[in-house]
């Protein structure tokens, strides 16, 4: 460790103070993202829509709206059944192009299926995933399969207690 | 990102603020018991929450934590003298027991009973393991006394320190929280460090930079695992409790101590970083004290007759470029606590997080945020106690272990992440 070399008053870090904070150049530093939140169930969607109507970044909430599993396997990207919040069908490559941050939401170990076809979609496109299981009062052992069901995709994963962490994230993430 | 009022919200902690009353929720770390080390010794000056406060310790061995001033003309206590059961201010010799009470006004006649109508604001300040804990809320709500595991566990098990950080409690906090940062800012020190090299699980950290984190809440705070790839499709998990409003422990290396912090708020600009190592079923060795002591691992070195760390920002933290192009630090600064703190101070004293750009691996980071913010409000508006007061959860620690893909971390490792009186850490 070098504990010799002289330190100048004004090369030195002394210039993290809060009157110095005043001159750090103000300017937006960063670009609007394209996030695309993917409810996967309707226990998901019925949070989701709580907040969908929320001034966002740009954010699309998108639900999976077929009730049967999806066979990933048999399924193109174009042919998975999504919807808009006011029901209207969308295509799941027009969605994902655009994204830069896909987040899959579940509250059920149903639909591993479809979170498969998305997350095939968003790893080709090398699109970051995030995965958020709703957990509400279950133990950690009842939502062990909503967990499993989502692991294989996301880059990051949580386990919430409430709904209300699905705002707060998004306005994290600038979605 | 956070909203300016939300920051706000979170990090300004003085008496009457949201946060305030939630750090007054708990038992915190006020000062290091051996700051106090006998009956009459000097008092000391201590800040917490934004209050200017003495600690001393009377011809009994009670501890008392009070208004730093005396009440008479508004004197520092810190110039007073502690004798015979009391702290005498030494301009008019008023002097006043360890709650804070005057017990003594010389120039008014001892029958007036003057004295009883004068009362220095008190806390309770009790010594359990190395430090003396206090708490600053209404006597009516003191919760239980802490139980945190390195504190209790027998002395010649566990060492503790304290530096001063010149930054909002928040963002230093949120360095012990964010895992995601290790494999590039502490990377040098896991080769060398005395109390991390040598670890089995190090080579999973040194090959696999990119880990996967699961969040999980618990009732008092959070577990955030990260894994990263081992052998045969198995995961390496490292997996870190934070305990609201402000507890972190780092997963355990091998059969090294397990370490970890306390983030307290001094005021808003500055906070207390206590770092502590223990091992909970072996005394420490020497050659580990003394490691503790020189400032290896969480620790660090100070300006002496101070807990100003030696490297700061009157120095530029004795930033070594050549060592960084040597690849023996990432950064160019020494020592794994200094690293965190060089940048985290460099951010300002409370960072401005309207523009901070999360990303998803900073989950751990929203979650916190999140959590508090609940709990202040939850609180503020209807009186509801904040998790983390209740023993049960103080009762965590941090483990590391490698799992089959398919075994969530919160399941398979439930009893490695709570105290088990008796049995080591487990750890790779």
């Amino acid at each position: 460790m070098n504990t010799d070399r002289p330190t100048l008053l004004s090369s030195c870090a002394l210039a993290a103070t809060a009157a110095e904070a005043k001159f750090r150049v103000d300017y937006p530093n960063s670009l609007t993202r394209a996030s695309r939140i993917f409810a996967l169930d309707e226990g998901a969607a019925q949070a989701m829509y709580t907040i969908s109507e929320a001034p966002w970044n740009g954010a699309h909430f998108l639900t999976v709206t077929t009730r049967n599993d999806v066979d990933p396997e048999k399924t193109r990207g174009e042919d998975l059944p999504l919807a808009s919040p006011d029901g209207i069908p969308v295509n799941l490559l027009d969605e994902i192009d655009k994204a830069d941050v896909v987040v899959l939401i579940s509250s059920s170990a149903r639909n591993s299926g479809a979170a498969e076809v998305i997350a095939r979609e968003a790893y080709h496109r090398k699109i970051m995933i995030a995965g958020l299981v709703l957990a509400g009062k279950r133990s950690q052992k009842e939502v062990e399969p909503v967990v499993n069901t989502l692991r294989p995709f996301a880059s990051v994963l949580v386990v919430a207690q409430d709904d209300d962490f699905i705002p707060a994230m998004l306005t994290a993430l600038r979605a | 990102m956070l909203r300016r009022e939300v920051n706000e919200f979170l990090t300004q902690t003085d008496n009457g603020k949201p946060m305030g009353e939630m750090f007054r929720q708990y038992w915190i770390p006020a000062l290091l018991a051996r700051e106090l080390p006998e009956d009459d010794c000097p008092p000391v000056r201590v800040k917490l929450l934004g209050e200017r406060l003495i600690a001393f310790r009377d011809s009994k061995g009670r501890y008392g934590l009070m208004d730093e001033f005396c009440a008479h003309r508004g004197v520092s206590l810190w110039f007073g003298r502690n004798e015979e059961d009391g702290l005498r201010c030494p301009y008019h010799g008023w002097k006043y027991d360890y709650t804070g009470q005057c017990i003594e006004v010389p120039s008014e006649p001892e029958e007036s009973g003057f004295c009883e109508k004068i009362k220095l604001k008190g806390y309770p300040l009790i010594k359990i393991g190395d430090v003396l804990w206090t708490h600053m809320g209404d006597k009516e709500n003191r919760p239980p006394e802490p139980s945190w595991e390195f504190a209790t566990v027998p002395a010649e098990q566990t060492y503790t320190s304290k530096r001063w950080q010149e930054s909002n409690w928040l963002q230093a906090m949120e360095g012990g929280i964010d895992s995601s940062h290790v494999s590039f800012l502490h990377s040098g020190s896991l080769n060398s460090d005395p109390l991390f090299k040598g670890a089995g699980g190090n080579k999973y950290n040194q090959a696999d930079k990119k880990p996967v984190f699961e969040v999980v809440e618990a009732d008092g705070g959070l577990f955030i695992g990260a894994r990263r790839m081992a052998e045969e499709g198995n995961y390496y998990w490292r997996v870190t409790p934070w305990v609201m409003p402000s507890f972190t422990m780092v997963p355990p290396r091998g059969d090294h101590p397990v370490h970890g912090h306390f983030w307290i708020p001094i005021d808003d600009e500055n906070c207390w970083a206590w770092s502590f190592d223990y091992h909970p079923t072996r005394a420490l060795t020497d050659v580990e004290r003394q490691a503790m002591m020189d400032g290896y691992g969480v620790h660090n070195q100070y300006v002496p007759g101070t807990f100003r760390p030696r490297q700061n920002k009157d120095n530029d933290y004795l930033m070594d470029r050549d060592a960084q192009k040597r690849g023996e630090t990432y950064s160019g600064v020494w020592g794994i606590a200094m690293q965190d703190a060089s940048l985290q101070e460099s951010m300002g004293p409370i960072v401005d997080r309207t523009k901070e750009n999360l990303v998803s691996t900073d989950n751990g980071i929203i979650m916190a945020r999140h959590r508090l913010r609940k709990a202040a409000v939850a609180l503020l508006d209807k009186g509801i106690e904040p998790p983390g007061r209740d023993t049960e959860h103080q009762k965590v620690r941090s483990a590391a272990r490698v799992l089959p893909p398919d075994q969530p971390f919160s399941e398979a490792m439930k009893d490695d992440l709570k105290v088990r009186k008796g049995q080591k850490q487990t750890s790779v």
